[in-house]
């Protein structure tokens, strides 16, 4: 099956981990991830600003490596992004903002790109809150 | 059609999880997780509502959820790991995550 | 054939983002012609008073972007009758319309017609 995973909730919220470890779960039973969208909150999870403890999980990180790894399509909901302060180097230079918070392998866009990945998919499945 | 409904928040302040007994489909399903896992506890009004319909209603709970809160499952209740959950989620036409 | 996106929507209208970014998934979905619906259900339906003043709080004003969703081609829109109820709202006296009021066991139908769904 396709799956299209979006994530609400930002990397400390322990719905981040648990989207991670259900997308690992999906590869591993040999499913497709169309896409990772993160909005709302969730656009803390593709945060390269994140510093976690080191005796605690680094859930950014491990996001970061699945999504390198398998190669899969991690899209950032750019107004999302924006109005929490999550920025790219580009949108970062074109609102002169001093610091850039998120890059490879996520990429800012738009809501369009969850439609069509809600379009794609057999199974769209959401995680936030808790 | 059969939707599988996700909730992750705890039932004692919150009202997703009696929302959700009230627009559940005949043959929809529950998967507790996170906090909404405390609805298991013993002697409370969740955890009757949810015996309540153990009948009709097909309920599962992430394992590593119970586990974590030393939760005592009943039988009207299965645990799932991630496969599992995936399982689930391909089985369900459909999942609605209570965000 | 297109699949189908129900939104359900549960927050008030100035609790934090979710009722701007639900609406948000709507207008997206509608400015690309997808069949999709709306549901207030429980917080959600506060949303819908009418005479909202959300300049007092600096806040934009949903409503307007509410009364959009028709023009956006997002015309199925549903609010729970009980939510309603709960909160002392008459169906009568919404800001948006047109719009069905659904009974509980309705809920659960409408869910049913949709492809996929997303509670926010």
């Amino acid at each position: 099956m396709k799956f299209a995973i979006a994530l609400y909730s930002p990397a400390h919220a322990p719905s981040s981990r648990r989207a991670l470890l259900f997308a690992q779960a999906a590869l591993a039973a040999g499913h497709e991830i169309v896409r990772l969208f993160f909005y709302q909150d969730g656009v803390h999870s593709a945060s390269s600003a994140v510093v976690t403890p080191q005796d605690e999980l680094d859930v950014p990180a491990q996001w970061r490596e699945f999504v390198t790894t398998h190669q899969l399509d991690g899209v950032v909901c750019i107004a999302a992004a924006l109005r929490r302060g999550v920025l790219n180097e580009a949108e970062a230079r074109r609102y002169s903002r001093t610091a850039a918070s998120v890059a490879a392998p996520w990429e800012l866009s738009g809501l369009g790109q969850l439609h069509d990945a809600v379009q794609e998919a057999d199974r769209l499945i959401c995680f936030g809150g808790p | 059609m059969s939707t599988l409904h996700v909730l992750s928040h705890s039932p004692f302040a919150d009202s997703r999880l009696s929302t959700c007994l009230r627009v559940l489909g005949g043959e929809d399903a529950i998967l507790l997780c996170g906090d909404a896992t405390y609805a298991l506890n013993a002697s409370t009004a969740a955890r009757q509502a949810l015996e309540a319909r153990a009948d009709g209603l097909k309920l599962f709970v992430l394992d590593e959820d119970a586990t974590a809160r030393s939760i005592e499952l009943p039988d009207w209740v299965k645990a799932v790991d991630y496969p599992g959950f995936v399982e689930l989620s391909v089985h369900y036409d459909k999942v609605n995550t209570w965000l | 054939m297109a699949k189908s996106l129900l939104i359900i929507s549960r927050q008030a209208p100035w609790s934090g983002p979710s009722a701007r970014e639900a609406l948000d998934i709507a207008l997206a979905g509608g400015a690309f012609d997808l069949p999709l619906g709306m549901l207030f259900l429980d917080d959600g339906v506060l949303q819908l008073l009418p005479s909202q003043n959300a300049r007092a709080l600096q806040q934009k004003d949903l409503t307007a972007n509410l009364q959009a969703l028709e023009m956006f081609g997002v015309e199925d829109l549903f609010a729970c009758s009980t939510s309603l109820a709960e909160r002392g709202m008459s169906p009568d006296a919404l800001n948006v319309e047109p719009l069905n009021v659904l009974q509980d066991e309705e809920i659960a139908a409408l869910i049913d017609r949709y492809d996929q769904v997303i509670t926010i």
